[in-house]
């Protein structure tokens, strides 16, 4: 610690900390521009000038200036503000003045500045840019005449997102900021460059002209969309979202943002909302009144569970309150057969975690990860299902020169970073580079098998996955192999990564029970803040496993249930919080099973396409219009609030629940969230959390690091490498997640259709280039897509994204690795 | 902004020679300026998709090689001719009539300062001072130094080059 005095206020702070960080700790303000706290300082504003006894002569920038001990600093004097006045003359020379037209005003850094120190002169003059604006893409417009070349935009984009889409470029009066030759911005459009901006010069076009941000009600609640929980903040007009407004405050995410989160709130608005329950009669569904469509459902629940029973499936979006009152349901209705996001997926972690550390859960924090000096990613570039979750990695590797390995079949961001080494396998075969690597550690003498059941047995079955038998099945290098373990068991402080989601269903269980033994024997497990992170696709998947939304004793899974519906087995389906036609895998089996079924009940907020064959359809609430909480990926909960009212008659999920409780003969009385909070903590595993004292950095359960109840090694045996010519992979897109994110104008525009992404060899060999229209066959199934060619598939591996319904991917995805496909042009 | 409207031409560029070349510098600190100079020695400027290529391979980010490109007044972005003819604009040249010279060369070739001849043979260039003032009015034809022009001598200069290869 070192002691310093600023304006005669005795200090003591953190020897890293420079003379800013310090007087914001002391609460005394200093004006910034080019300062942020997530950035690396910079230094190029110099509107923090402060004045040092010990560096007489001369103003000292306070945001890039370190503490010393026995230093006294002047933060405000009259030489002081004639400088920093004068700072803001030069700035305002170049900066166009058009305040009452920019967006920026009300809450412009360069004008509150302005205000604050009376500029109401300027004595120089010179010439003012006139440069076009960049309205090339739909969500963020550049206006250069306006910046102020603080490099904020360029810094972000490197030093957290990744991308580095600017740069300055030109010299001396020339300078500007611009992206690559100069061209309009194609990125990821994460818009963290508009949150970072501090004048009008990077906006959301989605915003332009909508309000001013001082008419804004501000309301904090958690991002509906990835299990990453991100923290968003409505700015809501006229009970409408307006806008994702800048906080960084709060939760897990430092501000930090990704395209969906900033700019795909537009669906809540979308004017496709359902606003009225609808009941088929004949071939139509009709609007009715929701006292029509509630007897309904409870009638033909009632029916269908005396003849051959409901099953309940469930999407992962719903809030743990929400999910209690679903469970509930199923006991009142008399059935076990309930499961969420296809029944699948999660099993790494109900099955896989349960057998081999006894959690059902990720074992660290996100914040935790930061900390680590080695870092393994299997399957997913985390950019794709939890971009914010990725820019943390970005930072361990960038900032803290973390070792990254990758374990995956395509090529991703993760693989550009610094150092970082992807270990790419023939698709399907994580399970084979996994063992591959524990059999290294034992075989090495690195294992850590203290408290270890199962070493033995492991040991004897891993003998046929040598570096060496791996590297000839799955086309990764035994060096590599041998390295990444290596560097894994000589961490310090290591993290893995594993992602979930629909579009990942095959080997879920295996790939996680695989990571699961290499944390053991790698050390991870146990080793400090060490974690192993499985990630849920949706905003809250850690929470529909927390409050046990699974198949009972005796009940039937999400698959089960649709086989069995399918062979009239099953009477009634009640579909909640899903679109299984479009995110399942096996569209037929899921088309199958709705037209077969006797009875089908959709609650969502679109008339999908699953809506479509229901026999009544309940309009829900989107997640801006729910109280409640969400449990995270790490296994925070965090408080859901309302910005908006839901539109027409929409309700909540918790609402329609409540009532159709109600109807079957059971008056649920909860007054509230909160109070169902406190009846679901004790099964949750949420005991002694209290609603009410869930604050803004939410609360994680079983603490920062959870404690496994045994260290067991299973094996798991890897797969056989899929033959053909061309192995389609189906996943997760940057830009959307789930199907909800196809509805809102953000992601929408950016990525608007489904595609099919090539290698450019395998591109130039079939004569393929960007948007020509593709034949993919598969089992007598052809789809038509447009090709995108690109350098991240490997040779003869193709992706395709799941999100978009009228693609129908999942008519050739029933659940595999890879599909073994025919192209045609 | 109208230059990012307009659809990018593909630029048919043979890159071998420039994977080449960045097969030295991969994994190289501070690779960027000693790749992108031999680039435009090989090239004669620096092409676009060789641009690309460098982010790629040197895993830099093209925005950032493309700053790097704009604030060096060495590096070219445009095909630039055979012979650049650089023309002394200094004081003593500017005395001895340099914008004569210039006008001649100018209306010779048809370019003024930083332009190409179509046919890819001249770049003028007008710079400041050459360092060769007891010559003026001078001029430079790549590496050779030719002073004490007068318009007639001018028009032989070029007219030798033209007839060279």
């Amino acid at each position: 610690m070192v002691n310093l005095t600023i304006d005669g206020k005795q200090i003591t702070v953190s020897k890293t900390a420079t003379i800013y960080e310090a007087a914001v700790e002391a609460g005394i303000k200093i004006p910034v521009l080019c300062y942020a706290k997530k950035l690396l300082p910079y230094g190029a504003c110099r509107v923090c000038l402060v004045e040092v006894e010990q560096m007489k002569g001369r103003l000292i920038p306070s945001c890039t200036t370190p503490v010393t001990e026995g230093m006294v600093v002047t933060s405000i004097s009259d030489e002081i503000r004639k400088v920093r006045k004068t700072v803001l003359e030069f700035l305002l020379v170049n900066h166009v003045i058009e305040c009452p037209v920019c967006d920026k005003g009300g809450e412009c850094d360069l004008q509150d500045l302005t205000y604050e120190l009376g500029v109401n002169s300027n004595r120089f003059e010179g010439e003012k840019f006139n440069l076009p604006t960049d309205e090339v893409n739909p969500l963020i417009e550049r206006n250069m005449n306006r910046c102020v070349l603080c490099g904020k935009c360029a810094r972000v984009c490197d030093e957290i997102v990744g991308y580095g889409s600017y740069s300055f470029i030109n010299r001396g009066f020339e300078t500007k900021i611009a992206t690559a030759f100069d061209r309009g911005l194609d990125c990821e459009f994460c818009g963290q460059c508009v949150s970072m901006c501090p004048v009008g010069a990077i906006l959301p076009r989605p915003f332009k002209f909508k309000a001013r941000p001082w008419q804004l009600r501000e309301v904090d609640s958690v991002c509906g969309y990835c299990g990453n929980g991100c923290t968003v903040t409505f700015g809501v007009l006229n009970d409408k979202v307006e806008t994702i407004r800048y906080n960084d405050k709060n939760g897990v995410n430092d501000g930090n943002l990704c395209v969906r989160g900033r700019f795909g709130y537009s669906f809540i608005n979308s004017g496709d909302r359902l606003t009225k329950p609808l009941v088929k009669k004949g071939e139509q569904l009709v609007e009715v009144e929701w006292d029509e469509a509630l007897k309904a459902v409870a009638d033909g629940l009632k029916k269908a569970q005396a003849e051959n029973g409901v099953g309940i499936l469930s999407g992962a979006r719903l809030t743990n309150e929400e999910f209690y009152l679903l469970k509930n349901l199923a006991k009142l209705i008399g059935t076990g057969n309930l499961d969420h996001s296809g029944g699948e997926c999660y099993k790494g972690v109900t099955e896989g975690l349960l057998a081999t550390l006894g959690i059902c859960s990720s074992t660290g924090t996100f914040p935790q990860v930061e900390q680590a000096d080695v870092v393994l990613s299997i399957r997913s570039d985390f950019y794709e299902t939890h971009p914010v979750f990725g820019m943390v990695v970005n930072q361990t590797v960038k900032r803290n020169k973390a070792e990254l390995f990758i374990v995956g079949d395509k090529n991703g961001k993760f693989g550009k970073l610094p150092g970082a080494r992807t270990l790419l396998h023939k698709p399907g075969l994580e399970v084979n580079v996994l063992n591959s690597m524990s059999q290294v550690l034992i075989e090495d003498g690195l294992a850590v098998t203290e408290g270890v059941e199962g070493v033995d047995a492991l040991k004897k079955s891993l003998a046929a996955y040598t570096p060496e038998k791996v590297e000839a099945t799955t086309g990764v290098s035994a060096e590599e192999i041998r390295v990444a373990a290596r560097a894994l068991a000589g961490a310090k402080q290591s993290a893995i990564l594993l992602a979930y989601g629909l579009p990942y269903t095959a080997q879920s269980k295996e790939i996680a029970i695989a990571a699961a033994n290499l944390a053991i024997l790698s050390g991870n497990i146990g080793k400090g803040e060490s974690g192993l992170y499985l990630c849920g696709e949706k905003a809250n998947s850690q929470g529909a496993i927390d409050c046990g939304v699974l198949p009972s004793a005796g009940g039937m899974g999400a698959q089960q249930m649709l086989e069995a519906a399918g062979q009239g087995k099953l009477s009634a389906l009640y579909v909640v919080g899903e679109d299984p036609m479009t995110s399942f895998p096996d569209r037929s089996k899921v088309e199958k099973a709705l037209m077969t079924a006797d009875f089908v009940v959709v609650q969502d907020l679109f008339l999908s396409p699953t809506a479509e064959l229901a026999d009544v359809v309940l309009p829900a609430a989107s997640f801006a219009e729910k109280n409640g909480t969400f449990t995270n990926a790490e296994r925070r909960i965090q408080r859901v609030r309302p910005g908006v009212p839901s539109p027409g008659e929409a309700k909540t999920d918790y609402d329609i629940l409540t009532l159709l409780a109600a109807r079957l003969g059971e008056k649920v009385n909860f007054t509230g969230p909160a109070a169902l909070f406190a009846a679901l903590a004790d099964e949750a595993g949420y005991t002694g959390i209290d609603y009410e004292k869930i604050g803004p950095q939410g609360i994680v359960w079983g603490g920062e690091t959870v404690t496994v109840k045994k260290k067991m090694l299973v094996f798991v045996d890897g797969a056989k490498p899929i033959a053909g010519d061309f192995l389609l992979l189906t996943g997760s897109a940057l830009y959307h997640s789930g199907t909800m994110s196809t509805r809102a104008t953000g992601p929408q525009a950016v990525v608007s259709e489904a595609y099919v992404e090539f290698n450019f060899e395998d591109a130039k060999g079939l004569q393929i280039v960007d948007e020509s229209v593709v034949s993919i066959k598969a089992d007598g199934i052809e789809l038509k897509l447009k090709a995108k060619v690109g350098k991240r598939l490997p040779k003869g591996v193709l992706f395709a994204p799941y999100h978009f319904s009228e693609a129908r991917i999942n008519s050739l995805y029933k659940g595999e690795a890879a599909i073994s496909v025919q192209v045609s042009k | 902004m109208s230059e990012a409207v307009e659809k990018v031409e593909e630029q048919e560029i043979d890159l071998g020679p420039a994977n080449l070349i960045l097969d030295k510098f991969v994994n190289m600190q501070g690779a960027l300026m000693p790749a992108l100079q031999a680039i435009q020695e090989s090239y004669g400027y620096i092409p676009e998709p060789t641009v690309h290529l460098t982010a790629e391979r040197l895993n830099v980010y093209a925005s950032q090689i493309y700053g790097v490109l704009t604030f060096y007044a060495q590096f070219h972005l445009e095909p630039r001719g055979k012979y650049i003819v650089r023309v002394c604009m200094g004081t003593a040249c500017h005395v001895k009539g340099a914008a004569r010279i210039a006008d001649v060369i100018k209306n010779q070739l048809g370019v003024g300062h930083a332009e190409t001849t179509d046919d890819l043979k001249f770049t003028a260039e007008y710079v400041a001072c050459i360092g060769a003032c007891g010559m003026a009015p001078v001029i430079m034809v790549n590496n050779d130094t030719f002073g004490s022009l007068t318009v007639q001598k001018v028009e032989e200069v070029i007219a030798k080059y033209r007839n060279m290869d």
